[in-house]
């Protein structure tokens, strides 16, 4: 048997999943989906505007104390990834069988991975307005990923 | 395409005004609120974009917001995006915004800023809730 079937399977038959799927409560799936947006809207966004200032916006600020708000950067991937994964577990068919989903997936991973790169060498920037073609290209591959996987979150709800 | 349009704006919105509240209440301290202040145009922006194709958004689909009957989340919704501008026009009009451009690198914003950026950051959190309950309501997630 296929490991998607067996936790399908799981899933279909894990009392939490039943409860989330077919609860017709705000506080079942309609909440998990709100802390997924909230998480996904504040991390693309302040991840966009990080992004914009090192590729060349808004040269008036400094660079280096932008790493301090990688934490809450980093608060809202994790509130992103864990309701993700509960709701990839209520239907995992459908969304795996999503032909978006995958690409979607793809552009999380190398973001998350650009926001790593990028923390440690923003905090140390010095002087504190330069910035290197090697961020530089970290910062538009982040960019780009947050805005492609927007396009295709939204995009994968018509395949 | 309309959907993937509002994201765009509500992410570049929730970028700057993020950024902003945040640091208003101390994260990133090293950073001058003046220059953090004038991405302010671009979050007007970002909102014209996001409302525009808001509006497009509920030309197509009017009975998912409208009803009849009204659906109760788009009504609370657009009270939170009102109470968003009159929390938005205090700041401005009290002054508060032009005391705040004065805060330097390192500097601590006063309490009325801290109190008028928390309430911000909780009717954004309550437009995104709004949104999504508004979905659910009318049988669209």
């Amino acid at each position: 048997m296929h490991i998607v079937d067996i936790l399908q399977q799981w899933s279909e038959n894990n009392a939490f999943f039943i409860w989330l799927r077919e609860s017709p409560s705000v506080f079942a799936y309609p909440m998990v989906f709100f802390i997924h947006t909230l998480g996904l809207i504040f991390t693309a966004g302040a991840s966009v505007i990080v992004d914009a200032r090192l590729l060349g916006a808004a040269r008036q600020l400094p660079i280096a104390p932008l790493a301090r708000y990688f934490t809450a950067i980093w608060i809202g991937i994790t509130l992103t990834v864990l309701t993700g994964v509960v709701m990839l577990g209520s239907d995992i068919q459908t969304k795996l069988h999503n032909r978006l989903f995958l690409p979607k997936m793809l552009c999380v991973v190398v973001a998350i991975a650009m926001t790593v790169a990028l923390r440690s060498r923003i905090a140390s920037t010095r002087p504190e307005t330069f910035v290197s073609p090697l961020v530089r290209a970290f910062a538009a591959a982040s960019l780009i990923c947050w805005l492609g996987a927007i396009v295709f979150g939204k995009f994968g709800v018509y395949f | 395409m309309c959907k993937t349009i509002h994201y765009f704006g509500i992410a570049g919105l929730a970028g700057i005004v993020g950024l902003l509240d945040l640091r208003i209440f101390g994260v990133a301290k090293a950073l001058p609120l003046r220059p953090l202040q004038r991405l302010m145009p671009w979050a007007v922006v970002s909102f014209l974009v996001a409302a525009a194709s808001g509006w497009v958004l509920l030309r197509i689909a009017p009975g998912n917001s409208l009803g009849p009957p009204v659906n109760i989340a788009f009504a609370a919704k657009m009270l939170f995006l009102v109470l968003i501008g009159l929390n938005d026009i205090l700041y401005f009009a009290t002054g508060l915004k032009r005391q705040v451009d004065t805060v330097g690198a390192g500097e601590n914003t006063s309490a009325s800023a801290k109190i008028v950026a928390g309430v911000s950051i909780a009717l954004w959190i309550g437009v995104v809730y709004w949104s999504r309950v508004l979905t659910f309501l009318a049988g669209a997630i």
